[in-house]
């Protein structure tokens, strides 16, 4: 028999002499592999999602929203701009009455497309464009799946009547329903011929594709140079519109991207680690075939096929197991966000995901087993480990000391026994600490998802409560029981001063703004001096204002102000057309500006205590109203995907506990023997065991908690800056859960193990 | 502190100048321009239709045959370049009123992204003419831009040579394109795109004009004698000329008076209806304005005055006596250019034929005898008051072999078909809006006793980058030359222009 056929039989029959064991490793590699899939689903599917979208709607470089206009006067002002590839007009009809499949709503927007073409910055997934006739209506994919509309369903539009659904289409320049508020496209050339011809047709939007988009600055220059006559103007560019949709969902998703890898990193040491425990498992075969002259190479490649035999159904399962639990909640999500799913663009990834699945444990197996086939014959039949024994470690699975009956009893003996294989402690404990760290990090994030709907702190208002109080009582207000921060918040009406129809929410703090709100920064830095502001990012663009460029505000009584911008921040308020400016220079031009007392409540303060206080005061406190009223229906699908990740990640930590704990059984056989053989029953095994688990679980908890709140959290908590501030350290209720989840976990770990240890024969564990 | 500059600190200031404005970069990259300026060997355009100007190779001369059949040269008679609408600016004056840009046509002139760097484009122009070797050059009206006594100083400077200091005032450059300016409606280089931080130092730092080193021929132009092109000077724009207050932003409410619309005939410098500027300067003075240096460098000049001052650079054969600059110069033996001074002396842009002229035009196409005879103007004649009379006088007139003219900033050439053989309009383009390109006209006898225009246009060889710049903003300025096409088409640039031989009746 040739060597290679040898060793697939020497792996065959090593499969089928530990069925058991086998299955078991297959199971990890299948969680190992179902986590990898999961990862691969979420990071791509969302990662590349706008990118996809834009793609495939061929999204303009800029969008430009005004005051309604007449179409051609329009069109000569973009005709004259540079570097225009194309343009296309439209009108954007707001709170229109719409109803279909027993559905209504009188909040819809309507489309209408001035002259309908090919590039209208939408992709139409199902059905046809519109054309110049016909009652046609072009629905968004988020509301037809919400509502269930199918190609060729009548659609009420109040003002045209019956209309039918020619096709779904996905325009990336919003968010979808229900994210977003229900969109639908429609012909104006088809609505005149229904209704007559307009004698002076509006448009209010423009979509325009640039031939070099690097230029898309130049372009902006332009545009507002020639934007006379125009009011309320309002740009948005590819990567600005990204940023909006980021605001309304990009946080979750940059945050389960990160997860994603982070899972991923779990995995792969993971399915390393069990690798590695199967060849320690090994070693006193290993040693024998070396003594009756198996070559190294041969013992190699034989433990690698065992490896890759259980892999590949237990790879192909995991990765089939975690696509389907996950696809369909992230599709989902891609449609709110109106993102077309990858469909098969995933399959590379996937299949990636698979080999590494496959090849990790196989390459897992092959190194230790390489590595211990080239030690001493007479030491692998002692059993020594992979690596090299520290000081403290002892041989042949003895006993740690001169008997089993020691100080601290069982438990003790099962913590120094899984104690003395250090290098394995510590690699177990990393990953159970990595998998901790990670529960933990989903647990403060399903929290702050929460807060989105209902905190307006998430999204830069670090203030809760607006107390109706001159700005005199900010201190008593500050003395108020869970009252962290108060101060006067000034907010007025202005205008920019050139005639640009620009209108801004000036807000003016007497100190610190970012105590109270502090939305994040795109450019620049924080506002210092008297003089200076910050300014949202739609009003920089809409101005072609940066850093160091003066801001001029027109307010109410006619006075104008003039500073210095210090930065530019990712706001949501007014399409970020928000100046923060400080007291001093608003209460100069305009002394009687009016205010309410913002506060900021210390963590854990009872909102109705504080809120009783203030109304003691005379106040009439208002709590801040929910900055994302649209989020429910996301949050309840990041819900969903962030169950389907716990729980891969939960059965990381069993998987990790189970094999830790058989391990330790395994190469302590004969002290269990012993105990056994000594009266001691199912029980002394638990007590034992519990000791094991105890010292991997107590340090991995330490250091899970130590991880998501010094590093994790704040990593994430960096990267979501851009979107929101989220403080995504675990709090105590986080901690106390995962804490409890690895007790139970580790509980489980130790029956089972235990329950199997049970069923062996002492008189085996005393031969060995 | 004197004013005045020693050589080494100017020698200093240049240099200094030439470095920071190659700091801000200019979007120099692959092939060179011909460092003639002849587009016959190469141009500028953009092919990829992405703003951005590249070099191209040159346009090769078309014949056009429309009013004879193209024959054989013999024999050149003149040579002569046509550059017009120099608009050489004081951007820091307070008596500009760029705000009203904002209203749209016909007040889009009233700023442009590049006119702090005129009196640069002016000296790239004359680089390119004295590579011509032409015999003289005809300036075609709208030397000035707001009829200031600076800005004739400096594009006097400019055609004479020496040290060309742009600007007013103590910094030079004080006005809406600083940074410090929060107005989006103006192009900002230290700040707006494209960048170019420190152009405006550098658009005002003195620099060394050649010279043009030729004799030139001065036309009057509505500019050159009118504030904005349009007004008479007043107490009001002379005191704001000089003074301390400028208009920068639109005053509130300010807006165009139902029906004011740009006519197809108007020029782009200025708007049509005489009076309008003066209405709205006078509402904005109500309005908020910006403190500036003062500086009485910045006096408005009085028709007579500029008349007198160019008048001085003309050498003509035959003028008429007064203050207006109509005469006539010989190029050669065989080319005679009559001159009209079509500026209004009451306000407005648009060319006005004065009682008198028919009559001294009527002269001077009978004195010809056998030479051909070019009619330059600054407005086109047939867009002017009464031009219809003059160019009934030309139609009658065998000699006439072009007439020649500015203010439109366009490139265009038409033939006019007569009984008595007909001559061709032809029309240049500005300097100041794109393609901010001068004319080369050579005449050349032909086979058969005819005659030939060969044209081609000239484009500016920078100073330094500054030049470069300003062809730069000035195509990618949405409300200049680049979307109303003043660059014309092929047969509007670099052409032979025939003409068959004179035929007297």
């Amino acid at each position: 028999m040739s060597a290679p056929r040898s060793a697939l039989a020497l792996a065959l029959e090593g499969l089928r002499a530990r069925r058991r064991r086998a299955v078991l490793s297959g199971l990890g590699i299948a969680v190992a592999a179902a986590t990898l899939s999961v990862s691969v689903v979420i990071g791509y599917g969302l990662g590349t999602g706008f990118h996809r979208a834009t793609a495939a709607a061929g999204l303009p470089d800029v969008i430009v929203r005004f005051d309604p206009q007449a179409a051609p006067r329009v069109a000569a002002r973009i005709a004259a701009l540079p570097d225009v590839a194309r343009y296309a007009l439209r009108l954007e009809v707001t709170n229109v009455g719409i109803g279909a499949r027993g559905h209504q709503r009188g909040d819809a927007v309507a489309e209408v497309l001035d002259a309908p073409g090919t590039h209208q910055g939408y992709a139409v997934l199902s059905g046809h464009d519109l054309g110049d006739r016909g009652s046609d209506v072009l629905v968004e994919q988020g509301l037809a799946s919400a509502w269930g509309l199918a190609l060729g369903d009548p659609f009420y539009v109040d003002g045209l009547g019956p209309q039918r659904v020619v096709g779904f289409a996905e325009g990336p320049d919003d968010v979808g329903y229900p994210l977003g508020k229900p969109r639908f496209y429609l012909s104006r050339p088809a609505i005149d011929a229904q209704l007559g011809a307009q004698a002076d047709p509006r448009v209010d939007l423009a979509e325009i594709w640039l031939r070099n988009p690097a230029y898309l600055s130049e372009v902006l220059v332009q545009a507002r140079a020639t934007s006379f006559g125009l009011h309320d103007i309002r740009f948005a560019t590819r990567s600005g519109l990204r940023i909006l949709i980021d605001q309304a969902a990009g946080i979750v998703i940059d945050l389960l991207v990160a997860l994603s890898l982070i899972a991923l990193m779990t995995a792969g040491v993971m399915l390393a680690v069990s690798a590695r425990a199967e060849v320690q498992r090994r070693l006193g075969a290993i040693g024998v075939r070396r003594a009756v002259g198996a070559t190294r190479a041969y013992l190699t490649v034989a433990h690698a096929l065992e490896a890759t035999l259980v892999a590949l159904p237990a790879a192909s399962l995991g990765v089939l197991l975690g696509g389907l639990a996950t696809v369909a909640p992230a599709g989902r999500l891609e449609t709110m966000l109106n993102e077309p799913a990858p469909r098969w663009a995933l399959a590379g990834p996937l299949l990636l995901a698979w080999l590494a699945a496959v090849l990790i444990p196989s390459a897992g197996a092959a190194w230790p087993a390489w590595r211990a086939a080239g030690r001493p014959v007479a030491r692998l039949l002692r059993g020594a480990d992979v690596a090299s024994s520290g000081a403290g470690a002892t041989t042949r699975g003895g006993v740690p000391g001169s008997s089993p009956r020691l100080r601290g009893g069982l438990v003790a003996l099962g913590a120094r026994m899984v104690a003395a294989r250090r290098a394995r402690l510590a690699v177990t404990i990393a990953t159970l600490g990595l998998s901790a760290a990670f529960v933990l990090l989903l647990l403060a994030l399903a929290s702050e998802l929460s807060s989105l709907e209902t905190d307006p702190g998430a999204l830069g208002k670090r203030y809760a409560l607006t107390a109706a109080l001159p700005p005199s009582a900010a201190a008593r207000v500050r003395r108020i029981p869970g009252v962290l921060a108060a101060a006067p918040r000034y907010e007025v009406q202005g205008a920019d001063s050139f005639d640009l129809g620009e209108t801004i929410d000036v807000i003016a703090y007497p100190g610190d703004h970012t105590t109270f709100e502090a939305p994040a920064l795109v450019s620049g830095r924080r506002l210092r001096g008297g003089r200076e502001a910050e300014v949202g990012a739609g009003l920089a663009t809409a101005l072609g204002l940066t850093e160091g460029s003066t801001l001029a505000l027109a307010l109410a009584d006619g006075s104008e102000l003039r500073l210095r911008v210090a930065g530019v921040v990712s706001s949501l308020d007014d399409d970020g057309r928000v100046a923060y400016i400080p007291a001093s220079a608003l209460l100069g031009p305009e002394p009687a500006a009016p205010s309410a007392i913002a506060v900021v409540l210390a963590p854990g303060a009872d909102v109705s205590t504080v809120l009783a206080a203030l109304t003691r005061l005379g106040a009439a406190p208002t709590p801040v109203s929910t900055a994302v009223g649209r989020g429910v229906p996301l949050v309840d699908v990041l819900r969903t995907i962030l169950r389907a990740i716990a729980i891969v990640d939960g059965l990381v930590c069993l998987y990790a506990l189970v094999q830790a704990c058989a391990l330790t059984v395994q190469e302590r056989r004969p002290a269990v023997a012993v105990m056994r053989a000594g009266g001691g029953g199912v029980g002394a095994i638990v007590r034992l065991l519990a000791g094991a688990a105890l010292a991997i679980v107590t340090p991995a908890a330490v250091i899970g908690v130590l991880l998501e709140r010094g590093v994790l959290g704040p990593a994430l908590s960096h990267l979501a800056e851009s979107y929101a501030t989220l403080p995504l350290g675990a709090g105590p209720a986080e901690i106390l859960a995962v804490l409890a989840g690895l007790a139970l976990v580790a509980a489980v770990a130790v029956v089972s193990v235990a329950l199997d240890a049970a069923r062996e024969p002492v008189i085996r564990g005393l031969a060995t | 502190m004197s004013g005045r500059i020693g050589r080494r600190a100017f020698l200093g200031r240049a240099m200094a100048g030439m470095g920071a404005a190659a700091l801000a970069g200019c979007g120099a990259g692959g092939p060179l321009p011909a460092g003639s300026g002849s587009t016959l060997e190469s141009t500028w355009g953009d092919p990829t239709g992405d703003g951005r100007l590249r070099v191209l190779a040159g346009e090769p001369l078309i014949a056009r045959a429309e009013l004879s059949a193209p024959a054989a040269d013999v024999g050149v008679l003149a040579t002569f370049a046509h550059l017009t609408d120099a608009h050489v600016l004081d951007a820091s004056s307070p008596a500009r009123v760029p705000f009203l840009r904002r209203l749209g046509p016909p007040f889009t002139s009233t700023f442009r992204p590049q006119e702090s760097l005129t009196a640069q484009v002016l000296e790239g122009a004359l680089t390119a003419v004295r590579a011509l070797g032409a015999e003289l050059v005809v300036q075609g009206g709208d030397l000035l831009d707001n009829d200031q006594g600076n800005e004739l100083s400096q594009a006097r400077s400019v055609l004479a040579g020496g040290i060309v200091t742009p600007g007013s005032g103590p910094h030079r450059y004080y006005g809406v394109q600083l940074a410090s300016d929060p107005d989006p409606f103006y192009y900002r280089p230290d700040v707006d795109a494209p960048r170019h931080p420190g152009l405006l130092q550098a658009a005002v730092r003195p620099f060394l004009a050649r010279g043009l080193g030729l004799p030139w021929v001065p036309v009057l132009g509505d500019h050159d004698i009118l504030v904005a092109g349009e007004l008479v000077p007043t107490p009001v724009t002379r005191a704001l000329a000089v003074g301390d207050r400028a208009l920068w932003e639109l005053p509130p409410g300010l807006t165009l008076p139902p029906g004011f619309r740009l006519q197809a005939t108007s020029s782009p410098d200025g708007p049509p209806a005489p009076g309008s500027v003066h209405e709205f300067l006078i509402r904005a003075l109500a309005g908020p304005t910006v403190r500036v240096p003062v500086d009485l460098t910045r006096r408005q000049l009085t028709a007579g005055e500029v008349v007198a001052e160019l008048r001085t650079a003309a050498a003509p054969t035959s003028t008429r006596t007064g203050d207006r600059l109509d005469y006539a110069v010989d190029v050669g033996e065989r080319v005679r250019l009559i001159v009209l001074d079509l500026a209004r002396r009451g306000g407005g842009s648009g060319g006005l034929v004065v009682a008198g002229q028919p009559a001294w035009l009527a002269g001077q196409l009978a004195q010809a005898g056998g030479q051909w005879l070019i009619i330059v103007s600054h407005q086109p004649l047939a867009e002017s008051a009464a031009g219809g009379e003059l160019l009934s006088l030309l139609d009658r007139s065998p000699q006439v072999l072009a007439t020649l003219c500015g203010h439109t900033h366009r490139n265009r050439i038409a033939p006019r078909a007569t009984a008595a053989g007909g001559y061709w309009q032809i029309e240049t383009a500005s300097l100041i809006d794109y393609p901010q390109q001068a004319r080369a006209l050579r005449i050349v006898a032909t086979a058969g006793g005819g005659v030939a225009i060969r044209t081609w246009m000239l484009d500016h060889v920078g100073y330094g980058p500054l030049g470069r710049i300003s062809r730069e903003l000035a195509y990618l300025d949405a409300e200049g030359g680049r979307p109303q096409g003043f660059g014309g088409g092929r047969l509007d640039r670099n052409v032979v222009l025939y003409r068959r031989a004179a035929v007297r009746s």
